[in-house]
Order: C-alpha cells, then sequence, then structure tokens
C-alpha cells in the first residue's frame, strides 16, 4: 500500500507543530526561582504529555488537511471464467419472433430474447472479460474485451433496438477473432456467436478465418435462433430439398465450423427456453481458472488523522480546565 | 469555583478549535447539486468522411481519425456522472452501438469503441442527412439524451431542390449539437475496392450530381434535350463537384434551425466540448463532496492562535528564552 496525498503542498506547513515546544498553552506564573524546587518525575512527564499532545494535534490537522489516501489499485486473483467474444446477428429478422411474426403482446422477438437472456448471463459473470461484435451487412464493432461491467451491459441492451440489412456472417466472424487481436494473455477464449441464419461465407474469408481460429485457440458456440419452419442444421427425415450451400447455409455453416479442428458446440434454440438452456450450458463449460483484476478501492485517511487530533485536542482541554493558579499571584 | 481557566483566552480557542474538529468528523459530506450530461454521440461513417483534409499532429488525416481523435477527448472533459452512447450514421439511419454509460467508471471501454470505429462497418453507401438526423433525434429521445451529430454535411446522392418541404425534423424533446466536419476547401474523396483497398479518388463520373427523387428542379425545362416525358431532367447527366467534397456548413446550418440544434464547425476537442455542454441540457446531479477540510482549516488556525503567545505574554516568553540560554535549570 502506498500512501498518497492529494495537496501534498500543505505539509510545508508541518514545522508549525514545533509550536508547543517553543510556547505552553497553560497559564505561566511567575516566580522568583526554580532552582529552588527539586526536579519532579511526575512534572517533567506531564509537561511533556502535553507538548506532545499540541504537536500531535497540530500535525495530525495538517497532514489530515493534505488529504492522505492509498490509491485505488488492482489486485491479481484467480477466479473462474473465460474471455468471450459475443457475436450478434443484427439484420432485420432478429426483429420478428420465433415464429417468424411481427412480435405483439406476450410474443417477444428473437432480438429481445437475446437481449435478455445474454444480459442475465454478462450478470452472471464477473470475472470475464466481454467485447461485443455485431455483423449485418458489414461487421460491427460494439465494445473492445473489457471488465467494465456497465459498458458491457449497455452494449448487450443496445441489441434490443431494431436491426439493419443482412446477414454477413463471415466478416463477422472476422470482427470477433479482431476482438483478441495483442492480447497475449493465456486466458481461455471463447467466441460465442448468436444469429438466426447464417449465409454463405466468401471462400477467401473462409481460408482466413480457418487460420485465424487455429492460431487464436479458440473455443467456439453458436447458439442458434431457429424460425419454425426454417430448415435447420441437422436435416430431417422426409425432407426435400437441395443440400447446397446456397440453399441451406446453416447446415454448410456448422460443417465448415465442425471441420476447423477446435473445439466447437452448436446448439439449436426454437424459443425462449431453449436460449436459456443453451446458454446456462456454456456457462457450465466455460469455467476454466482465469486470473482477472480486482480494484481495491482508494481509501482515504483523513477521518482518522482528524479522529488523532480531536483526541490530542481533547486531552489539552482537560488538561487546562484542570488548571489552578498559585495562591495569591496574578500572571 | 469556576476553574482560573475560564478566565483564558487561550482556552476559549482551544475549545473552539475542539467543536470545528468534532464538526469536521461528524459533518464529513454535503450533497451538491452539479450539472452533468446524458450524450448520444453520432459519427457518421459514410464515404466522404474518408476525405482526407483534417491534421492530428501535424500530419494529413481523416475526417473520421479527426472526429475519432476529438471525441475521445472531447468525451473526458464532461463531468463525471454524465452519460454517453455511441451511434453510427450511414444510410438514412443511426445505429446504436451501446445505451449510455457513465463517462468516468467507464471511459476505457467507450474510448476503445471509439478508437476501433471504421468506415467499413457502414452498411450501405447512401448518405441522406437530413433523414440521418431524424432518425437520431428520434433516437435521443428514446434514450432522453441530448444529440451530438458530427458529419461533414455531404449528402450522397445531393437533395433534391424541395427538400426542405418534405423534412420532418422529429419530436424536437431533445437538444443538442450538430459539429461540422472537413475542410472549407473541396478535397477529393478516397475510393476504396469491394475488399477494402484504397483505390485513388472518386471522378466526376463516379458520383451522382443530381438526384432523381422528388420532381425536375424548375430550370429543367431551359436545359438542352429537356423533354416534358422523356427527359424531364434535361438530356445530359448533370455536371457538378459532388465528387469533391467540403463541409457542407450552409445546409447544417439549415438543418440546426429546423430541428433546434446548434451547429458549430469541428476544430478542437476543447472547442467540441464547450459548444457540447452550452448546446445540451444539464441535468443536476448530487454528489457528496467532502467538506471536513473547511472546519478542520479553520480548527487548526485557532489552535496555532491559542499556541501563539499574546504581547506581554510574548514579551515574557522572550525574556525566559533569553535567561534559557544564559543559564540551565529553567523550568515553565
Amino acid at each position: 500500500m502506498t500512501l498518497a496525498f492529494d495537496t501534498p503542498a500543505l505539509l510545508w506547513l508541518l514545522p508549525l507543530a514545533a509550536l508547543p515546544i517553543l510556547a505552553s498553552l497553560l497559564a505561566t506564573s511567575a516566580y522568583p526561582s526554580l532552582a529552588a524546587t527539586p526536579d519532579d518525575a511526575f512534572s517533567t512527564v506531564t509537561g511533556w504529555t502535553l507538548r506532545l499532545a499540541g504537536i500531535l494535534a497540530i500535525a495530525a490537522l495538517i497532514v489530515g488537511l493534505a488529504g492522505p489516501h492509498s490509491r485505488e489499485q488492482s489486485v491479481l486473483r484467480t477466479g473462474r471464467g473465460a474471455h468471450i467474444a459475443l457475436l450478434i446477428d443484427r439484420s432485420s429478422s432478429m426483429d420478428n419472433t420465433f415464429a417468424g411474426k411481427q412480435p405483439s403482446g406476450a410474443d417477444e422477438s428473437k432480438a429481445s430474447a437475446a437481449r435478455r437472456i445474454l444480459a442475465s448471463f454478462v450478470k452472471k459473470r464477473p470475472h470475464d472479460e466481454i467485447g461485443v461484435a455485431l455483423f449485418s451487412t458489414s461487421p460491427i464493432l460494439a465494445l473492445p474485451l473489457t471488465l467494465q461491467r456497465d459498458a458491457i451491459e449497455a452494449a448487450v441492451n443496445a441489441i434490443g433496438r431494431p436491426g439493419l440489412a443482412y446477414t454477413n456472417i463471415g466478416l463477422g466472424l472476422a470482427m470477433a477473432l479482431s476482438l483478441f487481436e495483442d492480447r497475449d494473455d493465456d486466458a481461455p477464449r471463447t467466441v460465442l456467436v448468436v444469429s438466426d441464419g447464417a449465409a454463405l461465407i466468401d471462400r477467401r474469408v473462409q481460408q482466413s478465418l480457418r487460420t485465424s481460429f487455429r492460431q487464436y485457440r479458440l473455443h467456439l458456440y453458436w447458439l442458434f435462433l431457429r424460425t419454425t419452419g426454417s430448415p435447420g442444421i441437422f436435416p430431417r427425415p422426409g425432407e426435400a430439398g437441395e443440400n447446397s450451400p446456397q440453399a441451406m447455409p446453416e447446415r454448410h455453416l456448422h460443417k465448415f465450423f465442425s471441420e476447423l479442428g477446435i473445439p466447437y458446440r452448436v446448439f439449436e434454440a426454437e424459443n425462449a427456453d431453449a436460449v436459456e438452456e443453451a446458454i446456462a450450458e456454456i456457462g457450465r463449460l466455460e469455467a476454466s481458472p482465469i486470473r482477472y483484476e480486482e480494484r481495491v478501492p482508494r481509501r482515504d485517511f483523513r477521518p482518522a488523522a482528524f479522529g488523532a487530533a480531536a483526541g490530542a485536542v481533547l486531552l489539552l482541554l482537560l488538561a487546562k480546565l484542570s488548571e489552578t493558579r498559585l495562591a495569591g499571584r496574578r500572571p | 469555583m469556576t476553574p482560573p481557566a475560564l478566565h483564558d483566552a487561550r482556552f476559549w480557542l482551544l475549545l473552539a478549535s475542539g467543536l470545528c474538529l468534532a464538526v469536521a468528523l461528524l459533518v464529513p459530506t454535503i450533497g451538491l447539486r452539479r450539472p452533468s450530461f446524458n450524450i448520444i454521440a453520432v459519427i457518421d461513417i459514410t464515404g466522404s468522411m474518408n476525405t482526407r483534409d483534417q491534421a492530428i499532429g501535424g500530419k494529413p488525416a481523416s475526417r473520421l481519425d479527426f472526429v475519432k481523435q476529438t471525441l475521445r477527448q472531447a468525451l473526458a472533459m464532461l463531468p463525471c456522472q454524465s452519460h454517453v452512447a455511441v451511434a453510427l450514421f450511414t444510410e438514412r439511419r443511426s445505429f446504436l452501438l451501446s445505451e449510455p454509460v457513465e463517462i468516468c467508471e467507464n471511459f476505457a471501454a467507450i474510448d476503445g469503441t471509439l478508437a476501433r470505429l471504421d468506415w467499413r462497418m457502414a452498411w450501405e453507401g447512401d448518405s441522406y442527412i437530413a433523414s440521418g438526423l431524424s432518425h437520431a433525434l428520434t433516437l435521443a429521445d428514446s434514450l432522453d439524451a441530448d444529440l451530438l451529430f458530427l458529419t461533414d454535411g455531404q449528402e450522397a446522392p445531393p437533395p433534391p431542390e424541395n427538400w426542405e418541404e418534405r423534412f420532418e425534423p422529429g419530436s424536437g424533446r431533445s437538444k443538442g449539437l450538430i459539429a461540422g466536419v472537413g475542410g472549407y476547401v473541396p478535397s477529393p474523396i478516397p475510393k476504396f475496392d469491394p475488399t477494402g483497398r484504397e483505390v485513388g479518388f472518386y471522378n466526376v463520373d463516379d458520383v451522382p450530381h443530381e438526384t432523381r427523387v422528388g420532381g425536375p428542379p424548375k430550370d429543367a425545362e431551359s436545359r438542352e434535350g429537356w423533354h416534358p416525358r422523356n427527359a424531364p431532367y434535361g438530356a445530359a447527366a448533370r455536371q457538378g463537384n459532388e465528387h469533391l467534397s467540403s463541409v457542407r456548413e450552409d445546409h447544417l446550418k439549415v438543418l440546426g434551425s429546423k430541428t433546434g440544434l446548434a451547429y458549430a464547425h469541428l476544430e478542437s476537442a476543447e472547442g467540441l466540448a464547450e459548444a457540447l455542454m452550452t448546446a445540451a441540457v444539464p441535468r443536476p446531479v448530487r454528489v457528496l463532496r467532502d467538506i471536513s477540510a473547511l472546519p478542520a482549516a479553520l480548527a487548526l488556525a485557532l489552535l496555532i492562535a491559542a499556541y501563539l503567545p499574546g504581547p506581554p505574554a510574548l514579551a515574557a516568553r522572550l525574556r525566559s528564552l533569553a535567561s534559557l540560554t544564559s543559564r540551565k535549570g529553567i523550568k515553565t
């Protein structure tokens, strides 16, 4: 712990604390000569105690006025969690419900379900550094990795607002990965993709994503918010249709993710409860030991200094009240 | 019998000092009202904001980089307890990146977001600034915030002649500032290929110089090759200076007067912070201030006064100090 002062210049007043050595608070009485009085231990101790009380009172007041405090600092602690990049689909289809309709009454949109559930997820994970990347036609970085909880909640809350245009997940993934750039700590890194659809990823983008995913040693989760009636990730019996990346981009994105050679899991959720379960499962999986910084707030020592001064002044007041005069003499 | 100390001024000085100290210990803080601001900063990230007609540290910089730099510094000048949200503008609307957060506690996060802003985040190339501004005002209203709209004012495509009649300023509860970005001399706008690489500048033939929305302008009939049905805008495509960009202050000032927002040209972080705090509505917040220093300072002064001997006592003291130097064994 380091001691610091708000206005250290005031400490130049400290020589004033020598005043009680030079002057006394007590009444002086003229006396012909003290040479005749014997040395008296009690008087000596009392005299110096009162001088010390005076010194202490003045010094403590000056130190207190200078504003003594310990600086705010951060302590490295170990907890459980991960560094998480949230990659959230902000295409306009997220504004619809899981049934693919305009939200009305009790039905909430996919975006607002995601917002609500992610907000409570973030609240439960105080040690995670979390960043938020968004994608629609273009990738948008909403928040770099941070521990500042208010900022994370504000960024997550903003995803409840109306979305933009299309789904360009490839550039979004690249943006999410870029959150881990210039971070060389060994904390586990996680990308959580929340989307209600997928799209073709450009071949060149695919190639660079493969390299980056391996380089960053990521865990990847894809929370697919499936709209009723749309093709899912896994083939269903009796389902017709062409199995091409254009016709079934979700299935092919899943294939791409599975072949990356990194820990990957997909959750297909068709309602808000399923989303909640998936998020809870991800929360359980992402609990490796990580180091995080905890802030130790600034501590103020001013009240302690003023308290000491008050005690010393009280002692001086008592001494002053118990003063008597030598009979028949005036100062 | 009363203690003799009651007839001694030093006792009363000491007592007053003790009472001041008691006040300093018992009433350390009082609530003060201080202004704070609730701001949504909307940043234009359309193509013309890439024009390099600004300077940072003596080096040429794009308008967007200049906005990022000055905004980061200006936000740091807002009083604590102020809240800031960040949004992007392109096309017709503003896109919210984050709801308002307290600026002092979360400055690193806000600063990081601003530092990473990029024109590549734009989801559309168009720049309908008037529509974007009224959308931004609606957004600001919904957040109960005041607006800071940073743009160069260049509409792409250019607005129709009668845009003012069609402009809907929105509900207008929010106040705020339009900050005009860019130089006054028309400069070329950098052009990028689809992968984001810079490939020279926009040419005169690359951009529309006139909109075909909202009916032909009044002078169309006098144009060459005009035909009411086949060529209502004239036969030749209009040539103009839309491929060059300068800050469109006149346009922004008109928008400002229609929406009740102030206008200022972006020149420095200090200027931006000052203009913003003048234009936005201050919201008083209660802050606790430590006022214990006042009674404590008084206590110190009284205590020192109690120790300082009065003139007769001082004379006696000096005499005794003088004798102390000549003789030993003096007691006080």
